[in-house]
């Protein structure tokens, strides 16, 4: 069987992926997407903590996946939401023009 | 370390660079949607099987169509190939991330001991315990998530349909 490590270095390694990408790109949409791999390296998380854990019978790991999806859900809705008003707004989804609080 | 995990986590993280880096959006969300399911199928490999098909169907199935649908009502898809992909001071996140993933997550995974087998290896399914969990300790959980979703719905209607000043006039000059 494979050890809970690997899992957990398989998620760190995600994680870094969408981090370096939010922090990197210029495209809105992108920095969502990245967003979203790394919530999901975060549910791996859960999952693999959950199967190796003494008592999977008490569901933790599932529950808090579950709810942490339907969150993510909703935050991709609105954040598309507000890319596309946005865009509106700007005629461009280049986060770096989005500069109208700059002091 | 098996060959499933293997090929999966090689499949993983190949399409998440890939979804992280490519300058045609439509590529990348496609890779995304490569990675979405290479981790349902790890969840599948993990025993939590309704999980697995959670996340192909909101996953896969509604994020990744939602993006798309993003992508289409936003403009240009392929990105001009003269045009940087990186935002202003983009060298200051590789640091950044590494001491993340090299000072933090790392050494936490290896400085803590942790269990090398599973709890059991034995096939049970998860949906019952999982359906009896909802419904009894976190049932006013799934109410306020229930709320949440109608909200963010709700929300996301709103402020994608909101026109700004300048459309209207803008409207008024085409026609």
């Amino acid at each position: 069987m494979t050890p809970l490590s690997s899992y957990l270095v398989l998620a760190a390694i995600i994680f870094f992926i969408g981090l370096l990408g939010a922090l990197t790109r210029r495209h809105a949409i992108i920095v969502l997407i990245c967003i979203e791999l790394m919530l999901n390296a975060a549910n791996l998380n859960f999952i693999a903590f959950w199967r190796f854990n003494p008592h999977p019978e008490a569901m933790l790991g599932p529950i808090f996946v579950l709810f942490s999806i339907a969150v993510a859900g909703s935050e991709a809705a609105v954040g598309l939401a507000l890319v596309i008003s946005i865009y509106r707004f700007y005629r461009s989804v280049d986060v770096e023009k989005m500069n109208a609080l700059q002091g | 370390m098996n060959i499933t995990f293997t090929i999966l986590s090689t499949l993983a993280i190949v399409s998440a660079l890939l979804a992280a880096r490519l300058r045609n959006l439509v590529y990348a969300v496609l890779s995304l949607m490569i990675f979405f399911s290479a981790l349902a199928a790890l969840f599948i490999v993990l025993l939590a099987e309704f999980i697995g098909a959670v996340q192909i169907l909101v996953y896969v199935g509604a994020v990744g169509i939602l993006i798309l649908f993003a992508i289409m009502l936003t403009h240009h898809i392929a990105g001009s190939t003269g045009e940087r992909i990186d935002a202003r001071g983009w060298f200051w996140a590789i640091p950044a991330a590494g001491a993340v993933l090299f000072g933090i997550l790392l050494p936490a995974i290896i400085y803590t001991p942790l269990p090398l087998v599973p709890s059991s290896s034995t096939y049970e399914p998860s949906v019952l315990h999982l359906g009896q969990a909802l419904m009894s300790p976190y049932a006013a959980t799934l109410e306020i998530m229930a709320l949440l979703l109608t909200a963010a719905m709700i929300g996301a209607v709103v402020i994608a349909m909101t026109l700004q000043p300048g459309d209207k006039e803008k409207h008024a000059d085409q026609n």
